[in-house]
């Protein structure tokens, strides 16, 4: 199962608005994704329990997808990541 | 029938429209159905309608703020429509359905396990959201119940009456469809009643049993509300609607006759100068004080700029908004008031130890010099806002240091504030720099402050809280604190002409400069500027101009050598000035 870290770039990690446009990819990407922080795991696809990981910006977030285009939806994912969700990265 | 109360006047206006009773937060005192009735499935499908609806009026309520307020006061709900819609919070709760609890129980015990991993956070933000949870699970659990929850916005223009609102809860309501507000706690000082004043809302609080009084009179009931007598009429009968209409109408020419004197300067009637500025809490409200035809902002609280954020804005972050505020009031003073952050007030990215008694503690300019770091940034992003607006036609850069005490904070700050200029490598000519009086023993000794000083300006809702040992925000004894107090407005007088001896202008920074009557005998005490929200500025631009200075003075010395108390000054004011 595909996985990869990334350190978030954008000011406001993964809460507000970041975290919403991150669960809503997660949610919309055909397999189940997770995303970890300091070793707690969760479902990407879910805003709340993103919150609960408090990512803040420069944490580094391990996104890990399973099924189907796996890797291809990784791919999207670290990219959306990178651009700042939304927020100027 | 008609039924007349009496509740404590709040916010200027007349209102008539129909009532619209906003229902205490919902669910929160029936008990639940500990465990599930029926089959696994049927209980689980009762919860997905729940979140499904829940979630579709969230949504829908974010449409309408965006609509009536903006898109950023609409994110709140946004957020919530989520949390209605998370897989994680359903799986949690159906796997509880499963353990043989109920749906309502089931979402509770859920929506408990989120709440409890965000309170925990040291992150404000996320402790804000723990918070939200409840209102998204009250609302699911309404939904399970059968009970309606569409209470939060009115569709048609209407008389807004709740038991007690909280500033979130005004703030998400349509503002033009609010025709008045009423509550039955609350003072005028209340956080709901000042927000009314900035809207230019009528309102009406303390208004005990209006919630009954509409229940009973049934759905579809006009209520007419006089926010300057505290009246509150239920079913008004034709005679009463009629004449209620007319004052309505009256209001309106009279602020459009008012509108006029936007770009004239504030002064007496017989041209003595009072620079009428605006009190600015945050970007949202230039245009609109713009508009009000301020004369530039005698107070500009930034700590906003600091709040509800979970990192520490940047310099430029800083420097930005000064320009902007700077840039919106061309040739005309701006005063900052460094930030004005205490125990009660605490930022996310500032650790600190908890207060017991913060209005006494360790904020204002104290928390300024235990730990300057922040402060320095604040002074570093001022003085490059002077720099940056020098060369265009802005307004004139103006710092203020809060919760002074002694005067040695006073010249701390100042040095702080010049090593910050050297830094920069600016130079503070027209700079001006002040103290904001609203400490007792800064009002007492005045004249210790006023040769360090350019300006003293007296901030009266803190001076008034301090002065009469009263919480402004406890109803209880909130009326003890008022500023026509002969006391009072001695004291103010001679902080005044403590100032002038020394060299420096007086201003009025405070709810107290927004009432014509009061705005008049400070003008009478010799008051060179007054701050108000921006509402009040053309009514109180049109009183003074109809005024002579010398009836000002007339009036408040008469007032406080005869009047007793707070109330019989006042009514004396109302007499010599021909006002009322």
């Amino acid at each position: 199962m595909p996985e990869r870290t990334v350190n978030l770039p954008n000011p406001s990690g993964l809460h507000a608005r970041p975290a919403k446009v991150f669960a809503k990819a997660a949610k919309a990407a055909p397999g189940a994704v997770t995303v970890s922080k300091d070793g707690r795991e969760v479902n990407a696809a879910s805003v709340l329990s993103v919150l609960t990981l408090d990512c803040h910006q420069g944490d580094a977030i391990t996104i890990k997808v399973e099924g189907e285009d796996a890797d291809a939806t990784l791919d999207e994912l670290v990219a959306l990541v990178e651009s700042g969700m939304g927020e100027d990265a | 029938m008609t039924t007349t109360l009496t509740g404590r006047p709040a916010a200027p206006g007349a209102a008539l429209a129909l009532a619209f009773a906003l229902a205490d937060a919902p669910g929160a005192d029936q008990p639940l159905p500990e465990s599930r009735q029926g089959d696994v499935d049927t209980e689980v499908a009762r919860l997905d309608a729940a979140l499904a609806t829940a979630g579709e009026q969230l949504t829908a309520l974010a449409e309408r703020v965006a609509e009536s307020a903006g898109e950023e006061e609409a994110e709140i709900f946004e957020a919530h429509a989520e949390f209605a819609e998370d897989p994680e919070l359903r799986d949690q709760a159906v796997e509880a359905i499963g353990g043989g609890l109920s749906a309502e129980r089931a979402i509770v015990v859920a929506f408990g396990a989120f709440r409890e991993l965000l309170a925990a956070s040291a992150s404000e933000y996320l402790a804000a959201r723990a918070e939200d949870l409840d209102d998204v699970r009250d609302r699911v659990v309404a939904l399970l119940q059968g009970r309606s929850v569409e209470v939060e916005a009115p569709t048609v223009r209407s008389v807004v009456l709740a038991r007690e609102l909280t500033p979130s809860r005004t703030a998400s309501l349509p503002r033009e469809l609010i025709a008045a507000l009423v509550t039955e706690t609350g003072s005028p000082t209340s956080h709901a009643a000042i927000l009314a004043r900035s809207l230019g809302i009528p309102a009406v609080v303390a208004c005990e049993g209006v919630l009954a009084a509409v229940e009973t009179a049934g759905d579809g009931v006009e209520v007419v509300v006089d926010g300057r007598s505290g009246e509150v009429v239920i079913a008004p009968d034709d005679h009463l609607r009629a004449e209620v209409a007319d004052r309505i109408d009256a209001e309106a020419a009279r602020r459009e006759a008012l509108g006029e004197l936007r770009d004239e300067p504030g002064q007496t009637g017989d041209g003595h100068r009072v620079e009428l500025a605006a009190n600015l809490g945050d970007p949202g409200d230039l245009e609109a004080a713009i508009a009000a035809g301020a004369e530039g902002s005698g107070l500009v609280r930034t700590e906003f700029l600091f709040q509800d954020r979970t990192d520490e804005p940047s310099v430029d972050d800083q420097v930005g908004f000064y320009l902007e505020v700077l840039r919106a009031f061309p040739g005309q003073r701006v005063v900052f008031r460094t930030m004005d952050i205490g125990a009660d007030k605490p930022l996310a990215f500032v650790a600190r130890d908890p207060e017991e008694n913060p209005a006494l503690g360790l904020r204002g300019i104290r928390l300024h010099l235990a730990r300057p770091e922040l402060f320095r940034d604040q002074l570093r992003a001022l003085v490059r806002a002077h720099r940056a607006a020098a060369d265009e036609d802005a307004g004139r850069l103006a710092v203020m240091f809060p919760l002074v005490a002694v005067p040695s904070e006073l010249l701390a700050a100042r040095t702080l504030l010049a090593a910050a200029a050297e830094d920069e490598g600016v130079s503070l000519d027209g700079v001006e720099v002040g103290v904001m009086v609203e400490v007792p023993s800064a009002a007492v000794g005045a004249r210790r402050f006023a040769e360090h000083v350019d300006f003293l300006s007296i901030g009266t809702n803190d001076l008034l809280q301090y002065l009469f040992a009263v919480d402004r925000l406890n109803g209880a004894v909130a009326d003890l604190a008022d500023v026509c107090d002969p006391v009072a407005l001695g004291l103010i007088g001679r902080v005044i002409a403590d100032g002038h001896a020394g060299g420096a202008w007086v201003g009025i920074c405070g709810e107290a400069a927004s009432d014509p009557v009061v705005a008049a005998a400070l003008v009478g005490l010799g008051a060179d500027e007054l701050s108000m929200t921006r509402v009040a500025i053309p009514e109180v631009k049109d009183v003074l101009r109809s005024l002579e200075l010398e009836r000002c003075q007339r009036a408040v010395h008469i007032a406080m050598e005869e009047g007793a108390d707070g109330r019989e000054v006042r009514a004396l004011l109302e007499e010599h000035l021909g006002l009322g």
